[in-house]
């Protein structure tokens, strides 16, 4: 190396530019691993890469930042709303709006609601500005700690996205008013950046954040230009890694209001599971990674037009079939497809339980320099024009994720000392949550293994909470005492979880007798 | 004053397995109890097995062991006649570590060939060991499996190597050791990939890998303890023989430092140190015990429950 | 047997109030289902929540205290069969037998010799923890004079077996160091009634455990308190199954009038005492008396009773620092993790599978894995910075490149500033360290200088 501190690279927000040798684009941050085409085209990891000399040019590729924005999912709305009791209306020009925002680690979505009635006047979504500075909450919390002014730098690109959801949701919406009420349910980083507080306490143990409780602020106090007046209501938080997302989604499950123990599951860039009823609630983040958003995969997207949504193994041919949101040809594989795309694999012999693959008859596997792969798509029915290829090492994180979220809903279960049988509804939010085929996952070992009937799809409940809480103050006065009668359980302290969590890791399960009913693989010869 | 016994029935059993002996020789059964070892209780058709290991590497003896094998330590072949026919060995424990690439590096037709002369030379079950190198086991078992002229138990196959080793079980009537690296849920995933592949439950040993005393044997022994109460509860995948090779044992500087001299004569310390390993193994459930010091074979053939 | 975490919630007042400490009331049921609280800590619990929580927590097993100071031993006060339910608390106490029928050069030379069983293991020390006196001389004054010598020359807390008439003549010498009292079982009474007296601990020798039982009940009757279980075994697979048949009486049928410590004394000619020994260190005895006192037997069964009384809930860990692999030189390549020992295996194993000789740095990390001890703060620029100038490993190294795993590979450009090492980000997953090691160009590693 030449002088220290000269010429490395590091992670950069989009705009910096550095310039590494002619011709070459470097990646911003370790999102996917590079494919030979990419390496042909002279793209590079800028974590591994050491600059000649002088500066390297930084781009975000534009796969790795959705150039489209489809309709973010939808939450379903809560079974049982309430009377309709607005947080606050005050007469003024026009009419009185509220907002509700889910505040996601990858994406913002918002709705746009009148006050007058509750009805819901817009929808929108946009991707998460932070996004640059990594994919997940501690690579955040990182680079607001290793860079100057890291943390405001992250605030600004959050007030951004807000703002261009808020002026999306008025422009979308054709009526003339004002946004006097907004909610917002993030996550407790994302939480405490908007707030102005540092979100570093969170990353180390015993992992609190320094506030639970965000006092109103109005839009001015908070920056936001596009509703000054507005009065900002953040959910409040249960602990580092269970935010006011999780508050809002509890809300929008209903499960503090009601006898029966609902096991709920917000599956997104984390894996958040809260476990209780009106009693008692208790919650924790599973480390599972972004391999249900498309992430930590090489051939993962995000659920937009161009990604494999589906995926069915033809049992004598043993290659892929799939469907592609948008239609067309596809330029990778979106959470439910690689769910799926596991789960048929598995259930034709061509993975092992101990989800290692195995190939056998004409499966079209081929050897990559990350092992063993799975060609999906060949070359010339994709749209990248390579072939769209599954390898040994995005298996292992499929297989990771989805043995983080079993094990953290079993880590709950135990530690209250529930059996399995006594929950009566498992209900999944977020975005995958809407796609997820229920069958691909059982087969796989996503979750406990409740029977299907149990299950109830949520869609994006952050959302739904949040509009819940605009639309009717009680809800609002719930999500404020969630925080405080909601445990947080600190799976990294739990001192059974590494062993669930290695139970877990295996297809369907180590307890393969309580998977019994689901289909179980072919016998492979 | 009368105080019941607080028995303990459990409602699973574990599953008797046989190690097929050659011409002449006893075969060795174990499993078939319903109960935790040492407890009078419960129904205890077989005791625990007393094997040795033989290893074709070569490599310096800790003072105990060169004491007691004198000047049979360098063949493989003669020393295995020892361990069978004079020390009281019920199975042998051939470790091919020769054909590590780091200790030897016979060829494998090596390898199979002192394999196919140990089963001439004794008639008792024999459980052959690879070398532990991955490319070269990957050609020693199928090797070793096609050539062994008599039925075996190969050790080991792992979630790694499961279609390879069980494969080659498979295809010329032999056993496998299953082996898992102290954590009960590995133990079960291995048996339940051998049963995906059809190994025959009743030619499945679940070796836990046993730790030496003072470098991780309490993990060890908590895994048996494990492994026994979930197969007795039901757990039909657990509910297996377990192998304690106690081979690490020699690996603690405690058991073959004879510079140490306030920690005793090394030559009693390290067969101490072995034997004591095997006492705690046993005490936790193991069914099959692996050792390399002749005198402790006897004493644990000789042991008051068996 | 139990109750869960939910069992005990519905017994609290549910109001989150955080007098216990606890942040909700789900919390503090949690750490009582755990046995890490009492229901005391609640003032607002109903009686009847008392009463039902109360008696849930009271140790199965009664706490006997022998000796005083620093070098009181603690028997009993246990809580589980099998330590991976939660964990075994006292260790199973050693005493080494003197019999003061032994001359006085004799006697010295046998203290000495006990003394010196004390021995050094990963940072404990491994010591026997009493002496047992007997009374073979026949004469109280000589009993009482060999278990002062012992007292003063070892400092260790006594065992003291023999008859009343002795017993009693010891007492007056070594009374005050709370001593073990351990009458002949045809003195049972008269041992109690001694020990009621002095307040001391008596330990009950009866043949089984029905006849123990019965001793027992006199004892009490006698009004002795503290008190150890002897079953007097023939051999030692009688003594674990009393043990284990004692255990659980305790443990699981809270049979109070069984329920105590147990001792053995596997000298004297007891068959097979090494074997026995083991087995019920594995198996719970409370107190082993053994006659060898030969290092080269008594280091292997303290060693067995470290490895069983550790506390299985702690994460495996390997110690940090530098571990060669293979045939290592100064220009073998440098690999880092974490001392989480599942990593540390996997990582070795597919090392030496590369067959490339190299060092393998383990980081301190309270044994966590490497995702999770960067999301942590503890596999940090700094601190791999730190260990990379402390450790040594420049001593052992004549390059200065190191391979980082591919999951933190955000973490090189700050190790590169902070110390002289080049990094070279390796693969995410460790199992391609083998064809990564393998294609590693030596030019990777030339020397620096200077």
């Amino acid at each position: 190396m030449g002088d220290p501190g000269k010429g490395i690279l590091r992670f950069l927000p989009e705009s910096a530019s550095v310039r590494l040798s002619p011709g070459d684009t470097v990646l911003a941050h370790a999102i996917r691993s590079l494919s030979p085409e990419d390496l042909r085209a002279g793209i590079r990891l800028a974590c591994r890469c050491l600059p000649l000399e002088g500066e390297v040019a930084v781009t975000v590729l534009p796969e790795s930042r959705p150039a489209r924005l489809s309709a973010y999912i939808e939450g379903k709305e809560m079974a049982e709303d309430g009377p309709f009791l607005p947080l606050h209306v005050v007469p003024r020009k026009g009419i009185p709006l509220g907002a509700a925002l889910d505040a996601g680690t990858s994406t913002l979505a918002g709705a746009l609601i009148d006050l007058r009635n509750g009805s819901v006047l817009a929808r929108t979504a946009a991707d998460n500005p932070q996004m640059a500075c990594g994919e997940d909450l501690i690579s955040r919390i990182v680079f607001g700690e290793e860079n100057p002014d890291g943390f405001p730098l992250l605030r600004n690109l959050l007030l951004t996205g807000i703002e261009q959801v808020i002026s999306g949701l008025v422009r979308s919406s054709s009526v003339e008013g004002e946004i006097v009420e907004v909610s917002a349910a993030g996550n407790t980083v994302i939480s405490h950046i908007l707030y102005g507080l540092s979100p570093s306490p969170v990353r180390r143990p015993p992992h609190r954040p320094v506030l639970k409780e965000y006092p109103v602020k109005t839009g001015k106090d908070l920056g936001i230009v596009s509703a000054p007046s507005a009065r900002f209501r953040i959910f409040p938080s249960i602990g580092g890694f269970v935010g006011g997302d999780i508050v809002s989604g509890i809300l929008a499950s209903g499960m503090h209001r009601e006898e029966a123990v609902t096991l709920l599951y917000d599956v997104g860039t984390n894996g958040e599971v809260v476990l209780g009823n009106r009693e008692f609630r208790i919650a924790c983040s599973s480390s599972a990674g972004p391999a249900f958003e498309g992430g930590e995969v090489a051939c993962g997207m995000r659920a937009y037009p161009g990604a494999i949504e589906s995926v069915r193994i033809d049992p004598v041919r043993l290659t892929a079939e799939w469907t592609v949101i948008g239609g067309g040809k596809p330029a990778g594989v979106c959470g439910s497809g690689i769910l799926d795309l596991c789960a048929e694999l598995f259930r034709a012999g061509l993975i092992d339980r101990a989800g290692r693959f195995v190939p056998r008859g004409r499966a079209p596997f081929r050897e990559t320099d990350r092992g063993t792969a799975f060609v999906v798509v060949r070359a010339e029915r994709s749209a990248t024009g390579a072939d769209i290829v599954f390898t040994a090492s995005d298996l292992k994180s499929v297989v990771r994720t989805k043995a983080a979220l079993c094990a953290a809903a079993d880590a709950l279960l135990r530690a209250v000392g529930l059996p399995r049988d006594k929950v009566e509804r498992v209900c999944i939010a977020g975005g995958f949550g809407n796609f997820l085929d229920l069958r691909s996952a059982q087969t796989l070992g996503v979750f406990p293994p409740f029977p299907m009937k149990k299950f109830v799809l949520l869609g994006n409940a952050s959302l739904a909470g949040a509009i819940g809480a605009i639309r009717n103050r009680k809800r609002w006065e719930e999500a404020c005492t969630l925080c405080s009668s909601t445990d947080y359980h600190d799976l990294s302290s739990d001192q059974g979880f590494m062993e669930l969590y290695q139970r877990a890791l295996f297809i369907p399960h180590t307890d393969a007798e309580s998977y019994r009913g689901n289909p179980l693989p072919e016998t492979a010869t | 004053m009368t105080v019941p016994l607080p028995k303990q029935a459990y409602p699973g059993r574990i599953l008797p397995v046989t190690l097929p002996a050659g011409p002449g020789g006893t075969p060795v059964t174990v499993g078939g109890q319903n109960a935790l070892s040492l407890a009078p209780e419960g129904e205890k058709p077989n005791a625990a097995a007393i094997g040795m290991e033989v290893r074709t590497g070569g490599g310096d003896l800790p003072p105990a062991l060169a004491k007691a094998f004198e000047c049979r330590a360098t063949d493989p072949v003669s020393l295995a006649g020892a361990c069978a026919n004079d020390w009281g060995a019920q199975f042998l424990f051939l470790s091919l570590d020769g054909c590590h690439p780091d200790g030897g590096g016979q060829p494998v037709e090596e390898g199979a060939r002192i394999v196919h002369e140990v089963l001439a030379a004794v008639s008792c079950p024999v459980i052959v060991g690879g070398c532990g190198e991955e490319e070269t086991d990957a050609k020693l078992f199928p090797a070793v499996a096609e050539s062994a002229g008599r039925p075996v138990f190969l050790s080991y196959a792992d979630e790694k190597n499961y279609r390879l080793v069980g494969g080659a079980a498979l295809a010329y009537g032999h056993g496998v050791v299953a082996w898992s690296p102290i954590d009960i849920n590995m133990a079960k995933q291995a048996n339940l990939l051998l049963s995906d592949l059809g190994v025959p439950p009743e030619r499945i040993l679940i070796d836990p890998l046993t730790g030496g005393l003072g470098y991780g044997l309490e993990y060890t022994y908590s895994i048996v303890e494990r492994i026994r109460l979930a197969g007795l509860s039901g757990d039909a995948m657990l509910a297996r023989p377990v192998l304690c090779h106690l081979g690490d044992a020699w690996k603690a500087r405690e058991a073959v430092d004879a510079s140490e001299t306030s920690w005793g004569d090394a030559v009693l310390r390290g067969r101490r140190w072995e034997e004591t390993t095997g006492w705690a193994c046993l005490a936790a459930g193991a069914d099959l015990l692996v050792f390399r010091h002749p005198g402790n074979v006897e004493a644990f053939r000789e042991a008051a429950w068996r | 047997m139990a109750l869960t975490a939910l069992d005990i919630y519905k017994l609290l007042p549910k109001t989150n109030c955080k007098d216990c400490g606890f942040p909700t009331c789900l919390a503090f049921a949690m750490q009582m289902a755990a046995g890490k609280a009492g229901i005391d800590k609640c003032p607002p619990a109903s009686e009847e929540a008392k009463a039902a929580l109360g008696a849930a927590s009271a140790p199965p097993l009664p706490r006997i205290v022998v000796g005083t100071g620093d070098r009181a031993v603690t028997l009993g006060d246990e809580v589980v069969l099998f330590r991976h339910e939660k964990t075994f608390y006292h260790p199973t106490a050693i005493a080494i037998s003197v019999s003061d029928a032994l001359g006085d050069e004799a006697l010295e030379e046998r203290l000495r010799s006990i003394s010196a069983l004390s021995f050094e293991r990963v940072g404990q020390i491994l010591a026997v923890d009493m002496v047992a006196v007997r009374f073979d001389s026949g004469d109280p004054a000589r009993f009482a004079k060999t278990a002062s010598a012992s007292l003063a020359r070892c400092g260790k807390p006594l065992l003291l077996s023999g008859t009343c008439a002795a017993l009693a003549a010891a007492i007056r010498e070594v009374g005050a160091s709370r001593p073990l009292l351990r009458p002949p079982p045809g003195e049972t009474a008269a041992g109690a009634a001694l020990a009621a007296a002095e307040k001391l601990p008596l330990a009950v020798s009866a043949r089984g455990i029905e006849g123990l039982a019965a001793a027992l009940a006199a004892a009490r009757a006698a009004g002795a308190t503290e008190l150890v279980a002897d079953p007097k075994p023939a051999d030692a697979a009688v003594a674990v199954a009393d043990s284990i048949f004692i255990r659980r009486l305790a443990i699981v049928h809270r049979a109070q009038e069984i329920a105590y410590p147990t001792a053995f004394d596997l000298g004297q000619g007891f068959p097979r005492p090494f074997e026995a020994a083991c087995l019920l260190l594995s198996k719970y005895a409370s107190l082993l008396v053994l006659d060898t006192a030969d290092p080269a037997e008594i280091f292997p069964l303290l060693t067995l009773r470290q490895n069983l009384f550790t506390d299985p809930q702690r994460p495996i860990q390997v110690d940090p620092g530098i571990y060669p692999i293979g045939k290592i030189s100064p220009s073998s390549p440098v690999l880092i993790t974490t001392n989480f020992s599942l990593t540390y295996f996997t990582v070795r194993s597919d090392v030496e599978a590369a067959k490339t000789p190299a060092y393998l740095l383990i980081a301190e990390c309270d044994g966590m894995s490497v995702l999770t001890a960067w999301a942590a703060g503890k596999f940090t620029s700094e601190s791999i910075a730190a260990l990379l100038a402390e450790s040594g490993i420049s001593g052992k190294v004549d390059h200065r490149t190191l391979i980082l795993p591919g999951m933190v590979a955000r973490l090189s450009g700050k190790i590169e500033e902070l110390s002289q090492w080049r990094v070279l980000v390796g693969p995410q997953e460790s199992s391609a360290l083998p064809s990564y090691l393998r294609r590693l160009p030596p030019a990777a590693f030339v020397p620096v200088h200077g």
